[in-house]
């Protein structure tokens, strides 16, 4: 067949140029360590980014806004990205929302607050401008589900931060939309963005704001979430926050049973309460042996063992923690599907043992 | 000849809790400096190759060639023994770097990385000096113990030391394959080739870099380029062979039954790891060519600690060593290496014809 031919041959040459018998030639990463010892943001196999500028944002609350290289592949707004720092000389990575739109500069922002224990924070926050990052491809799919219908979002300290990527997204393209956001914070001085939403107000006319401060007003939960927005039952909602916050407002919606108009985001782990009673296995994972019990995530049992696996997301999203299963069953808590017994991918952070387990990197 | 130190009930507790400490205060320091190390050690390994295999290519006269195989051949070097041995142990997983992961790893030699992971950290590294277990005391080639057996080609060992010590590499990529085990009948012809797959494909890949297609890009100088890339894959061979030989096969260290280390505790591993080992002294830039192989003892106390903490953990190690009496065998190159150049002639010889020692 005369119409195959050209196609054929374009394999075979990259077959041949993919070849291993032709590295180090062929290596895109021998030949990106090289590009990176002429300007470190530059790689052939890697998304990176140059620090361009930090802007304290609250007490503790920093941006970081930042130039990604060619790899980046943009973002839309509401997404997150892994941002992977070195801290002493080990790589690693956690999730940070975008807190800007996508815009014409190419630049995008993380809004980063500095957590007592958080190794990853502590180091974002002490990046200057022109240092270099790692800065994942963007993941996730937080954005309203309609274009049009009318909004509620609902934030909780820097849970504000993608709702600041969606409002500014929306400024941008000029929308009338019907938006009323709730952003909570412990005290006035602690409620980010307070100044660049006043400019936001000014372009977004259907836009509305309530502030509420938990330390002068108590907690918002249900009661004084329904008392501030009377008509949240027939908007969409979307919703970003603490643990317990969220946990507040999904009770809310489940008992309207409105659920499914609540779209949420959230940051950090949401680790399960383990069972004390629960069986424990024995886990095999490079040569290392510890036991986890069933209902723990892998990656909980591995960190609790001493062992420093690599992770994101730490909620089965950016599979940055996936790694060989050799031998044994898990458990996704996610889906609540149990694994066949023989060698599959699996991610730490959302499987859970229901027997012996062998893992390989 | 030194005895062979043993301790029992609390002083071998005792030693196992000091060595367990000295790595757990070590371990803590791990950070940023041996990240820098192993990154920097990457980026001279990268520059001296391009160096080396350029001046080859495009260099003009012997002075020019010389250079370009000197420079390849420290590139060679420090890539096997500084970089490719010591992250394949495991020692940079804490990095989470997937360039420098044990499990991955794959370095500039004809030996498989699999196979090596499986021979030497496993084999080499638990069994160490347990004749018969430990399938790199005498490379299945040599006898450097009256614990193994003499036959009459076995006068003949010092020629065959030549011959693997010129083709080391060799040495070391058939040396998972077990060969000698598929000729005595003793492994089934299905496994033998299932274990030379993996050495084939990575000899071939290497044999084609060196030999076929880096000459081929230099055009008419391709004579040049293949008698320099030779020049530096002998000068790796008879280096690390040198560096390998000493820590091993001294005229002080000790052998072992398989039966003297059933049920072996972990301090007595520490003691047959001390004990089986042997160091060389010299300048840094010295230990740095040897991967850090110099400090043979530490190495084999703390396989998966960032081999540059050894040079600091040595004087630790030996002061431990004296306190307890146990022997820590150190030497300059030439003392050590005469040592064993001593043993591969003197077990060259049927036990009998040689006189005990006085």
């Amino acid at each position: 067949m005369p119409s195959n031919q050209p196609k054929e041959r374009v394999s075979i040459v990259r077959r041949v140029l993919r070849s291993p018998l032709l590295a180090p030639l062929n290596q895109a990463e021998a030949w990106s360590r090289l590009a990176s010892a002429l300007n470190p943001a530059w790689s052939l196999v890697e998304s990176r980014a140059r620090v361009v500028r930090v802007v304290d944002e609250a007490p503790g609350v920093r941006s970081l806004w930042l130039k990604p290289n060619r790899r980046f592949g943009g973002f839309q707004p509401g997404q997150h990205a892994l941002l992977e720092l070195e801290v002493n000389g080990a790589r690693q990575g956690r999730c940070f929302s975008f807190s800007s739109a996508p815009g014409p500069d190419g630049l995008v922002r993380l809004t980063i607050k500095r957590k007592e224990s958080g190794r990853v924070s502590a180091a974002a926050h002490a990046l200057k401008p022109g240092q270099v990052v790692r800065l994942g491809r963007a993941q996730g799919a937080f954005a309203p589900r309609t274009p049009d219908q009318p909004l509620l979002m609902l934030a909780a300290g820097s849970g504000m931060t993608p709702m600041m990527s969606l409002l500014m997204a929306m400024a941008n393209a000029g929308s009338g939309r019907d938006v009323v956001l709730v952003q909570s914070a412990s005290t006035p001085g602690d409620l980010l963005f307070a100044a660049q939403l006043d400019e936001l107000a000014a372009r977004l006319p259907g836009l509305r704001r309530h502030a509420h401060a938990s330390a002068n007003r108590g907690r918002l939960d249900a009661p004084a979430i329904a008392a501030l927005v009377p008509d949240w039952a027939s908007r969409e909602a979307m919703l970003c926050g603490p643990d317990g916050f969220m946990a507040t407002v999904e009770a809310m919606y489940a008992q309207a049973g409105l659920a499914d108009r609540l779209a949420s985001e959230s940051f950090g782990r949401r680790a399960a309460p383990v069972d004390p009673g629960a069986a424990s296995h024995a886990v095999q994972f490079n040569g290392a042996r510890f036991d986890v019990a069933s209902g723990q995530s892998l990656l909980d049992g591995a960190e609790a063992a001493g062992l420093q696996p690599r992770f994101g997301c730490r909620r089965g999203i950016c599979r940055t923690c996936q790694c060989r299963k050799l031998g044994g069953t898990v458990l996704n808590q996610l889906t609540g599907q149990l694994s066949g017994p023989g060698e599959e991918l699996i991610q730490l952070c959302i499987s859970t043992p229901q027997s012996a387990l062998e893992l390989a990197p | 000849m030194t005895t062979k130190t043993r301790l029992y009930g609390d002083e071998l507790a005792a030693f196992e809790s000091e060595l367990d400490a000295l790595r757990v205060e070590t371990l803590a320091q791990v950070g940023e400096a041996d990240a820098r190390h192993i990154r920097r050690m990457r980026g001279f390994v990268q520059g001296s190759a391009i160096a080396g295999r350029g001046l080859l290519m495009f260099g003009w006269g012997p002075v020019s060639w010389v250079a370009g195989v000197l420079a390849l051949a420290t590139a060679k070097i420090v890539e096997n023994m500084e970089i490719g041995h010591n992250v394949m142990h495991g020692q940079y997983d804490w990095m989470n770097d997937p360039s420098l992961h044990s499990a991955t790893y794959e370095w500039d030699i004809v030996c498989d990385g699999d196979h090596w992971r499986h021979s030497h950290n496993v084999e080499h590294h638990d069994h160490t000096n347990v004749i018969g277990k430990d399938h790199d005391f005498g490379y299945g080639m040599l006898r450097l113990s009256d614990q193994q057996r003499w036959k009459k080609a076995t006068l003949l060992q010092p020629l065959w030391y030549a011959l693997l010590a010129m083709n080391f590499q060799w040495g070391v990529a058939i040396h998972d394959i077990k060969i000698g085990r598929f000729l005595k009948g003793r492994m089934p012809r299905a496994e033998f080739r299932e274990r030379m797959r993996p050495f084939l494909r990575k000899a071939g890949r290497q044999l084609f870099k060196d030999y076929v297609l880096f000459p081929a890009l230099a055009f008419w100088q391709w004579p040049r380029v293949l008698l320099g890339n030779l020049a530096a894959n002998l000068i790796r061979n008879l280096w690390t062979n040198a560096i390998i030989f000493c820590g091993h096969f001294t005229e002080q260290v000790q052998t072992y039954t398989p039966r003297e280390v059933a049920d072996e505790t972990r301090g007595q591993w520490y003691l047959r790891q001390i004990q089986g080992s042997s160091n060389l002294e010299g300048s840094r830039l010295f230990h740095l060519l040897t991967g850090e192989l110099s400090h043979q003892i530490e190495h084999h106390l703390f396989p998966d600690l960032p081999a540059p903490r050894y040079v600091q953990m040595a004087p630790r190690v030996r002061e431990i060593c004296a306190r307890y009496g146990v022997h820590y065998n150190t030497g300059g190159f030439w003392k050590q290496y005469g040592g064993v150049l001593a043993r591969i002639f003197r077990y060259a010889l049927p036990p009998r014809r040689r006189l005990a020692p006085a």
